[in-house]
């Protein structure tokens, strides 16, 4: 069949509600096509999607614990060793896409009790702060150790937002998230380094700028991209800091 | 045809046409977001906003493929014009399955924060000068407003009131939104981990999309490179020769390009000829491939129709359309290849009476 018309063809006009037969059929044929082929193209599309990963908020696990806030330079929680357990530290991020800030910087140093949720995703904890409250009087004082230095490194990855990458969203990385990590950077999320290999074990890094202070918006041109940065690396506890120098950085992909 | 403005003039095909549309999607959207995550290997589920967000936008994606497939399938193959009848409505559904999209998306990524979420939705990602990272939602939101204006203008009153050259033109912007909608998916979501399959689906549209439209072009201009175009009459100056009384089926056109591309449909019909623009005013349906019903030129997209010898759509209706003079040597047909003002009367050529 072509454009073509001729006398025999069977010829459609939408307003008449008769359909020559011919029509009828091909148009049935095309509609149950049609329609399981979007069928199976949900089901190709939806069952072939990447893992998220494990990450997620631990909403049956609620923290609650004593310590010392620190800005290092995003909002840290010091936890001294309990036991059996060695000392942690745990970036900190507030509701929805805003940081804590203000309350570390007003309790800087303190001893407090903080309580929150967890969201994690493998060995990066971060905790969703819900309320910090001055410590019982009878808590015991610690003193947080310092940062051991780890050397200069350089590693490949990608900057995430720590709270979104460590499974508040599934997926929380990626370039079709990379807006909405900017977002949570802006409000005050720490930025995490994602690294494809690991450091002492760890691929998760806080990150600052390469003299330890906040990262700006020198960070969007970079942010959700597979990069290649150098920078010195400290341990505070369990977290890595990754003090990037991102006069070294370069995009891979 | 209608010569009052209603919302929608329904009728069965319509109805059909849509019912069948929205079972397509329906199902589209069940599968994707309810039954298909049930087979994913994952560690946990992907969250809902973002599987929802995922549904909407790949099936908007793929209506719009489908859409911008129907107009050369129903140029290389007739039995797809119906496709065409009520393809209005395809679009304004998937304009709004896009808003969907566009609303998680907003819903998601944009909020939960101090920021306004449309303010950080223009301001979040601001890295137009790179490729990778570029801020894809730019390209969404561009495509969503075409799909609206387009959505909005697509009734019948605003063909009239604006007029079909205009229209048309306005409603060439859907090519636009695909590309801007392409440019969305290849750099954002292609971006992500790699998927094959949405990869595949992904470039295998838009080689659908692409080649249709090349092979549709390439049959429009060999067209107007071979038999159907018109030659000067060696006779009688200025009078173009347009083929053999034979070569037209009755009830039927054959459809001639004249040196300066327009085309001009000769009819036969009850004995006689009649020649007019290749061009119908609604939306520059091609007339030549209609046919003759109840003694009125019948276009093959919508059914408007025309009087043979006046080009006049039958009272009540307005609309009308050049005709042409026509003349027979033999069984050599001759026209004039000056249009005439629209719905001037020519008296049809009698066959078998040399002019």
């Amino acid at each position: 069949m072509s454009w073509r018309q001729t006398k025999a063809a069977p010829f459609f006009v939408g307003y008449l509600n008769a359909v020559p037969k011919p029509l009828v059929v091909f148009l049935s044929v095309f509609a149950v096509c049609f329609t399981s082929g979007l069928g199976l193209a949900a089901l190709a599309l939806s069952s072939t999607q990447n893992d998220p990963g494990n990450g997620g908020f631990q909403w049956g696990n609620r923290f609650e614990q004593t310590g010392i806030l620190e800005l290092r330079p995003y909002p840290v929680f010091r936890v001294p060793a309990d036991g059996d357990t060695p000392a942690r530290t745990y970036m900190l991020a507030g509701q929805g896409k805003r940081g804590v800030f203000d309350q570390a910087e007003a309790n800087r140093a303190e001893t407090v009790s903080l309580r929150g949720v967890p969201v994690s995703r493998g060995d990066l904890t971060m905790i969703q702060v819900g309320k910090i409250d001055a410590a019982a009087e009878d808590a015991p004082g610690f003193t947080p150790s310092i940062p051991v230095p780890l050397g200069r490194w350089k590693l490949t990855g990608e900057i995430c937002d720590g709270k979104c990458y460590a499974g508040a969203m599934r997926p929380g990385r990626g370039l079709a998230h990379k807006a909405c990590a900017d977002l949570c950077l802006t409000g005050g999320i720490p930025p995490v380094f994602v690294s494809s290999g690991p450091v002492e074990g760890r691929n998760f890094f806080l990150m600052a700028d390469r003299e330890g202070n906040l990262l700006g918006d020198e960070l969007d041109p970079l942010l959700a991209l597979y990069i290649e940065v150098e920078g010195e690396i400290e341990q505070l506890d369990d977290l890595m800091v990754f003090k990037a120098d991102l006069t070294t950085a370069r995009v891979l992909k | 045809m209608s010569v009052q403005y209603t919302p929608v003039i329904w009728n069965r095909n319509k109805i059909l046409y849509d019912a069948v549309l929205l079972i397509a999607v329906a199902l589209y959207l069940y599968v994707f977001i309810r039954f298909a995550p049930a087979f994913e290997d994952v560690t946990k589920p992907i969250d809902g906003a973002t599987l929802r967000m995922r549904a909407f936008g790949s099936c908007a994606f793929l209506m719009l493929t489908v859409i911008l497939c129907i107009g050369p399938l129903a140029r290389l193959d007739r039995r797809f014009l119906p496709l065409l009848y009520n393809r209005r409505h395809f679009g304004v559904m998937t304009a709004g399955i896009a808003a969907v999209h566009a609303n998680y998306v907003l819903g998601w990524y944009f909020n939960f924060s101090p920021t306004d979420k449309y303010v950080a939705l223009l301001s979040s990602n601001t890295n137009y000068t790179q490729l990778l990272g570029f801020p894809f939602e730019a390209f969404g939101i561009a495509a969503l407003l075409i799909l609206f204006v387009l959505s909005a203008t697509s009734h019948d009153f605003w063909l009239s009131f604006l007029g079909a050259p205009l229209w048309k033109t306005l409603h060439m912007l859907i090519y636009a939104a695909y590309v801007f909608v392409v440019l969305h998916v290849a750099l954002g979501a292609l971006q992500g981990p790699g998927d094959p399959i949405f990869t595949a689906i992904v470039a295998a549209s838009v080689v659908l999309v692409c080649g249709l439209h090349f092979a549709t072009g390439r049959m429009e201009a060999s067209r107007d490179r071979s038999e159907e175009t018109a030659k000067a009459s060696l006779q009688d100056a200025g009078w173009v020769v347009a083929g053999e009384v034979g070569d037209i089926e009755d009830d039927c056109a054959r459809v001639v390009t004249l040196d300066e591309g327009e085309r001009v449909a000769i009819f036969k019909y009850d004995g006689k000829l009649s020649a007019v623009t290749n061009v119908c005013a609604h939306q520059n349906g091609p007339l030549g491939e209609g046919k003759v019903l109840w003694g009125c030129i019948t276009c093959p997209w919508h059914g408007y129709q025309y009087n043979l010898a006046d080009g006049r759509a039958p009272a009540p209706f307005t609309e009308k359309i050049p005709t042409y003079r026509l003349k027979l040597i033999g069984a050599t047909i001759l026209l004039d290849p000056n249009a005439l003002p629209p719905g001037t009367h020519v008296d049809p050529i009698v066959i078998g009476t040399d002019a």
